[in-house]
């Protein structure tokens, strides 16, 4: 599998003044609560902090609160107290989130990831469009990514004519199409056999590699045992936040 | 990133979505095309009708046609000898030829003949050139010119006997305006039509030409002093302005402005009412969309553009099918020699109007909709 590029990794991408000086982490979690309706109190004051360039993975039992506290990061929803901070600022005073989910985000998802009714290589293309990428340059970096997941050759192909590992590969190629300084997947190998699970997780060792933080969620301990550092949630709080052995 | 994309990769996108719902998308394009179909073909009879009917002035290249006010068909329009002689005499008026139109049915094919009462001495002025024979003399009786087309049309040539005015006339001449209308009709002395209608002295329209003809001012000012000196009376310059003398023509407009309305509200209601179902089956494609950075304009903008898709086929479907069925209504005998019909450039473009309008509007609500969706809700969307 030829190597993951990744421009962004050598360059900062956040320039304007942090709160925290220099060091910033990538995320940060400052006493976040979420609850739905009145009674289910999804994440409970959770603080947290990842730095740049951290490949953490986040496990847990089914409804522990994984997945929103993912996508309290992602900006996909909005936490009931406390803040979520990127690179030092807090989300709410960034002028454009969408544009946060365009450039700084990578998504995957561990199922409907991906666009059914759209070749392989416009399922890509599409986190690209209206950005200053020429179409030639949109093609181009879309065609070098599913070739980055050995996909190659199958450009025109419909998500349905694809295995589940495939279709995440994919995903992962469009996650990374507009080279984002936080990869985050909320049980990508959820749905696959392990020798499609390994293929997935080597992916993300490779974009790793290239300076990008990872934040991956899974139930699987083998699983998380491929991030840098291991966090533990029970019924929405942080109960364990280990390093792992694994040589990375 | 705004909505308003058009690169070839994105437009293979729009269109790719649009493909990938074969069974709605067709259904839809063809609701577009019915309203197309009803608006186009009305509006082109109706403009037919209207043209067939202004053809009539035409005939004459006038500059300026006089008719009596507020009549309910141009036809009843009388005008007496007396006010013919004012016209003539405004100042700025080199000639004014008065002419009496009547119809009648000469056979199940040609149920609205048209006969032109005028002095033969006018001919030249009204634009006719005698194609076969000779002209009728003024006070001739049982004599007639036949316009070629409706020689054609009855297998008459000159010599033959037609009947017309109530009597036997004998084929003097074979005439050609250089206009359908006028050519599909007969001429007799103005006398004969008068005394046949009972009419002494009246004739229909009078056809004014200015001395100054080439400008619109000239005009004006004859136009001012023929109205001003007559306001029984009321002048055409165009064939636009037709309706201000011919009230039928004005209910014909308005039933064409509301059918077509109804046409063109029903299809934008089949567009949202289907675009809105369609909304709960592209829930999680929406909401994925939303989350990996689309914006809501640009979500809009998606959906807008598919619309527009569908209302350019459903346009060319619409305008196809129209033509059937204008040709079809030529057929009808009891419509043929009043329908002319014309395809204009302008029947195109309200066809097309029709189309995009039609569908913006009924797409607008259900992509407000869907960009309003929240992603993660849309994602979740089982
Ligand atoms: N939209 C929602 N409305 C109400 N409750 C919700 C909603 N989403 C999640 N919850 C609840 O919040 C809690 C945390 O859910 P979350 O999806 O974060 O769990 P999870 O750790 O991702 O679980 P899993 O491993 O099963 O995916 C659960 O009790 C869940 O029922
Ligand atoms: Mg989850």
């Amino acid at each position: 599998m030829s190597e993951i590029t990744n421009d962004r990794a050598s360059s900062p991408v956040f320039t304007g003044p942090s709160s925290l000086g220099e060091t910033a982490p990538a995320v940060e979690l400052r006493h976040v609560s979420k609850s739905y309706e009145r009674t289910t109190r999804a994440l409970d004051q959770i603080d947290l902090r990842i730095g740049v360039g951290e490949f953490v993975a986040v496990t847990g039992p089914s409804g522990c609160g994984k997945s929103t506290m993912l996508h309290l990061i992602a900006a996909l929803d909005v936490p009931t107290s406390g803040s979520v901070l990127i690179d030092g600022r807090d989300l709410t005073s960034w002028r454009d989130l969408s544009r946060y989910r365009r450039e700084h985000v990578g998504l995957v998802f561990q199922l409907h990831n991906l666009l059914a009714s759209q070749t392989l290589l416009a399922n890509v293309e599409v986190v690209m469009f209206g950005t200053e990428a020429s179409v030639h340059e949109r093609r181009a970096r879309a065609r070098d990514l599913l070739a980055q997941v050995d996909l190659a050759g199958r450009e025109r192909r419909r998500p349905t004519q694809l295995s589940g590992g495939e279709r995440q590969r994919v995903a992962i190629a469009r996650a990374l199409a507009n080279h984002p300084t936080l990869l985050l997947a909320d049980e990508p190998t959820g749905s696959l056999d392990s020798v499609s699970a390994g293929h997935v997780l080597n992916l993300f060792n490779a974009v790793h590699a290239t300076g990008v933080t990872i934040i991956l969620v899974t139930h699987d301990l083998t699983i998380a045992a491929a991030a840098e550092r291991v966090i533990h949630m029970r019924d929405g709080a942080v109960v364990a936040d280990v390093p792992t052995t694994a040589p990375n | 990133m705004d909505g308003s994309e058009t690169s070839v990769d994105y437009i293979a996108f729009m269109l790719r979505g649009v493909w990938a719902k074969k069974t709605r998308s067709i259904g839809l394009a063809f609701a577009v095309a019915f309203a197309v179909l009803i608006v186009v073909t009305l509006q082109v009879t109706s403009s037919s009708l209207e043209q067939s009917a202004a053809a009539v002035m035409s005939v004459g290249k006038a500059n300026i046609t006089v008719v009596q006010k507020g009549v309910a068909d141009i036809l009843s329009s009388t005008i007496d000898e007396g006010e013919l002689g004012s016209i003539r005499r405004t100042p700025g008026v080199t000639s004014a030829v008065g002419v009496l139109v009547g119809t009648q049915k000469v056979n199940a094919d040609n149920p609205v003949f048209i006969e032109i009462g005028i002095n033969p001495t006018d001919l030249a002025a009204f634009g006719v050139t005698v194609v076969a024979g000779h002209p009728y003399t003024a006070s001739a009786t049982n004599q007639v010119m036949l316009g070629w087309r409706a020689a054609a049309n009855l297998g008459l040539h000159v010599g033959d006997r037609f009947h017309a005015l109530g009597t036997w006339n004998t084929v003097v001449g074979i005439y050609s305006t250089g206009n359908a209308f006028g050519d599909a009709g007969a001429m007799f002395p103005l006398p004969a039509v008068q005394g046949y209608n009972r009419l002494p002295g009246v004739v229909t329209l009078v056809f004014v030409k200015v001395a100054n003809s080439s400008s619109s001012r000239a005009i004006n000012a004859v136009v001012r002093r023929i109205t001003y000196a007559m306001p029984q009376l009321t002048t055409i310059t165009t064939a636009s302005q037709f309706g201000r003398a011919d009230v039928t023509l004005v209910y014909l407009k308005a039933a064409v402005t509301a059918s077509s309305v109804l046409a063109i509200a029903i299809g934008a209601v089949i567009v949202g009412n289907t675009m809105l179902l369609s909304l709960f089956e592209r829930t999680r494609e929406f909401g994925l969309l939303r989350a990996v950075g689309w914006t809501r304009r640009r979500l809009i903008g998606l959906l807008l553009g598919e619309s527009l898709v569908l209302a350019l086929v459903g346009a060319a479907l619409g305008v196809a099918l129209s033509f059937a069925a204008i040709s079809l209504l030529g057929q009808v005998p009891s419509l043929r020699g009043v329908l002319h019909v014309t395809f204009s450039a302008n029947a195109f473009a309200r066809g097309l109007a029709t189309a995009v309008g039609m569908t913006i509007l009924g797409s607008l609500y259900p992509s407000i909709r869907a960009a309003r969706l929240v992603p993660l809700k849309a994602l979740s969307y089982e």
